[in-house]
């Protein structure tokens, strides 16, 4: 004889924090992708003293293999084979916008013949507003 | 005759506040990691005749050489005497201009390094020539 029944739970996957999940990864690879237009890999040098650069400023990228990538800052960055062929773009943008700013973002390892290379064509072609990247160094001791 | 009716009793759905919370603090750690916009700030100076322009033979000469090694007035040092003796001259003469000449082959952080700590050292007139230009004050005998 059978006292009284057993209650079934009905076995089921929580699916309600499903689209949660899903949004989550949205804005991860979101994020990734958009707040970089050149996504060089570069191991950046390290300083102290550190000041916020400008808001889509462009972009020149150096990597260890002294391979040059210029962005605009807004679009997605190009390489250029020589540092002699960034003078068009940059007199474009600094036609249109005097003040833009350009950043180096150039690996530590790079020789600095490249680097001054650059520094020059900028100047040459009438950047003046000159933003190095680098990474946080902490204070030995 | 009284129907009974089932109240649900008024409730905020919370279950997913959690996953909110995640979702922000992953926000903000991706922003604070991803965001390597912050750097040092470099002006060249502007083309205006009337601005007077470093006088190579006043200025402080830092030289590298190599990777970590400076000559500084034509004496070589460390970063550290390096830091010294720049600091020294700047409470004699705040104005002084510093001249930041890196050879050729030298790492990119080195000159980096030597940049950062004119920063920390607040000098104000700090001039990172380019080749082309330190080919002219060779040329005018400024440099050795």
């Amino acid at each position: 004889m059978r006292l009284f029944r057993e209650k079934r739970v009905t076995a089921s996957i929580p699916t309600a924090s499903m689209a949660d999940i899903a949004f989550l990864l949205i804005i991860f690879f979101m994020l990734t992708t958009s707040f970089s237009p050149v996504k060089t890999s570069v191991d950046l040098p390290e300083s102290v003293e550190r000041a916020e650069v400008e808001q889509n400023a462009a972009i020149v990228a150096i990597t260890a293999q002294d391979e040059i990538v210029f962005s605009d800052g807004d679009n997605p960055g190009f390489n250029v084979n020589t540092a002699y062929d960034l003078a068009p773009h940059i007199q474009a943008l600094v036609r249109s916008m005097p003040n833009k700013q350009f950043v180096i973002r150039a690996d530590r390892a790079v020789k600095y013949a490249a680097i001054d290379a650059v520094l020059d064509q900028l100047r040459r072609n009438g950047a003046r507003n000159i933003g190095l990247l680098t990474e946080q160094k902490r204070p030995k001791g | 005759m009284k129907v009974h009716r089932y109240r649900t009793p008024a409730e905020i759905p919370t279950a997913s506040m959690a996953d909110i919370a995640f979702l922000l603090i992953i926000f903000f750690m991706l922003t604070a990691v991803y965001s390597t916009n912050r750097g040092m700030e470099f002006a060249f100076p502007k083309d205006d005749p009337t601005q007077t322009n470093v006088q190579p033979q006043e200025a402080i000469h830092i030289k590298i050489t190599g990777d970590g090694q400076y000559t500084v007035d034509r004496t070589p040092m460390t970063i550290q005497q390096l830091a010294g003796y720049v600091d020294q001259k700047m409470k004699q003469a705040p104005d002084k201009p510093v001249i930041i000449h890196c050879l050729p082959d030298v790492p990119y952080y080195t000159m980096i390094d030597v940049f950062d700590v004119m920063r920390q050292l607040k000098v104000k007139n700090v001039s990172v020539p380019t080749q082309t230009e330190i080919e002219r004050w060779r040329f005018f005998g400024y440099l050795e």
